[in-house]
């Protein structure tokens, strides 16, 4: 986030004077020897690949094939499936412990903290475990998709519930004490006034947790579902190709996060609102 | 499975494993420090390449899911010749995807110091490390109590990758799937790491409270 914020670059370079003749002949040399550091590192990675083996058509070529990212492109959906119903679960959850923990029951707003501080200190490997270990003990049959999904909109909604809370605290309290005093029942305060606000500042953070929600799906494998990353291992038993198929898997999940935290970024500056974390 | 049934059998498993994440915890987060540290000093450097590398660094560390590093650990860098113990994998690929949201905090811990101040001591007559040791890093430091502390806490929960990959002791996450393929452990089973999971992300959250709300700047 940092890198594209223009504040950033300033505190960058305001660190630096402007450079005499000396001076940038110094950075000059240093900028040499970084890009030579810089370059030789990546070779040492390629020669590793070379020397390896990993370079050979065997392990590349049926990326060539339109089967190969037809499965692939099946397991993405896959992935998109749990993603998205995992995170529309975790917003109506989120939303719901923000508002218990808001209320003014003592009691319900005790619960929803503990609930939601619960969610957030645990891995999201646990829940997935309780769902798939867990749950079956007791009788109760699921499909590997809400074994996997459910975990995941459970982990995510205790972040969200925060995510929603510290929305709600960036309204102006001033706002608040205005409608009380026009008469406004508490709860009409809260649907009308503040969630409204609270929602649009937090529009950004939302879409930058989805990037977590898009991590945790890839644990999958364990309730075996067809995702990208249980399809890209399939693909690896059918053709004996490990490495050339985890890098490229692995730069997929970065170039989907990846454009999801640029999204993020973008609706932030549209919008004109800080992404929380 | 009752609770002291339970733990008769398995409270030393469970004891270990909350050990063995304790101290896998607080290693990678030494090393997360380290490298961020060294990460976040290339990203300010007035070396291009540097910045570049970093900047790459973070992108990429950040936006890879924990699973699949691990997994490109565990079985890629082998076929590599590169053959790690399955314990230093697991901590080698928390360093990783910490270090990188360490940098982040860094950043925008210095971010908060304004580029006015640098541009007064300048006018000071203060030297570049004079301005970084007596007014970036201290201002940068105190505003990175909390998001280190969430840092802290989001390590010790990607120690829970260590399920994946035999352990010896396990960690807290794999116990629990431990315990259950030699009995029906039940809820109580699952409740016991939870609990582990959630009192010291407690602690570390009240510890870390304390600190910020002694050293935070009010702007």
């Amino acid at each position: 986030m940092s890198t594209s914020a223009p504040a950033s670059r300033s505190v960058r370079d305001a660190l630096y004077e402007a450079p005499g003749p000396r001076t940038r002949r110094r950075v000059r040399i240093a900028t040499a020897i970084s890009l030579i550091l810089v370059v030789a590192a990546l070779a040492a990675i390629g020669y590793r690949f070379y020397i390896t083996g990993q370079f050979a058509p065997r392990y590349w070529t049926f990326f060539a094939k339109a089967t190969t990212w037809k499965f692939l492109l099946q397991g993405f959906a896959g992935t998109v499936r749990v993603a998205l119903t995992a995170g529309a679960i975790a917003l109506a959850l989120g939303l719901l412990l923000m508002l218990g923990r808001i209320s003014h029951v003592k009691a319900l707003s005790t619960v929803c903290r503990i609930v939601t501080d619960f969610f957030r200190s645990l891995p999201s490997l646990l829940l997935i475990y309780f769902f798939f270990l867990i749950v079956p003990q007791y009788g109760i049959k699921m499909s590997s998709f809400w074994m996997l999904t459910l975990p995941v909109a459970l982990a995510a909604s205790g972040v969200l519930a925060e995510v929603f809370r510290a929305g709600v605290n960036a309204v102006p309290k001033g706002q608040v004490e205005a409608a009380l005093s026009l008469g406004m029942s508490p709860l009409r305060t809260t649907f009308k006034i503040v969630l409204p606000q609270a929602i649009r500042f937090v529009i950004p953070s939302l879409i930058s947790q989805l990037v977590v929600v898009v991590k945790d799906t890839t644990v999958a494998y364990v309730v075996s579902y067809p995702d990208l990353m249980q399809n890209a291992r399939v693909l690896i038993t059918n053709y004996d190709a490990l490495v050339s198929v985890y890098f490229t898997i692995a730069i997929i999940y970065i170039l989907i996060n990846y454009a999801i935290n640029q999204a993020s970024i973008y609706v932030s500056h549209r919008l004109g609102v800080k992404i929380i974390r | 499975m009752g609770l002291t049934e339970l733990l008769s059998l398995y409270g030393q498993n469970y004891l270990q494993a909350l050990l063995t994440t304790w101290l896998m915890t607080i290693e990678s987060f030494a090393l997360v420090m380290i490298i961020a540290v060294g990460i976040t000093v290339m990203r300010v450097s007035p070396m291009r390449p540097l910045r570049v590398a970093g900047d790459l660094y973070v992108q990429v560390f950040r936006n890879i899911p924990g699973v699949a590093l691990l997994i490109i650990v565990v079985y890629a860098l082998p076929s590599l010749r590169v053959v790690l113990d399955y314990r230093v994998c697991v901590v080698v690929t928390t360093v990783l995807l910490g270090s990188a949201f360490g940098s982040e905090n860094f950043m925008s811990g210095i971010n908060t110091v304004s580029a006015g101040q640098i541009e007064a001591a300048r006018a000071l007559g203060l030297s570049f490390s004079k301005i970084l040791r007596r007014i970036v890093i201290p201002q940068a430091l105190r505003s990175c109590v909390l998001p280190m502390t969430n840092l802290l806490i989001a390590v010790m929960l990607t120690t829970a990758l260590g399920s994946q990959v035999p352990l010896n002791p396990t960690e807290l996450t794999g116990v629990v799937s431990y315990v259950n393929t030699r009995v029906t452990g039940g809820i109580l089973a699952f409740l016991i790491s939870a609990i582990g999971y959630a009192g010291t992300a407690l602690v570390i959250g009240a510890v870390g409270n304390r600190i910020d709300k002694k050293v935070r700047i009010y702007r």
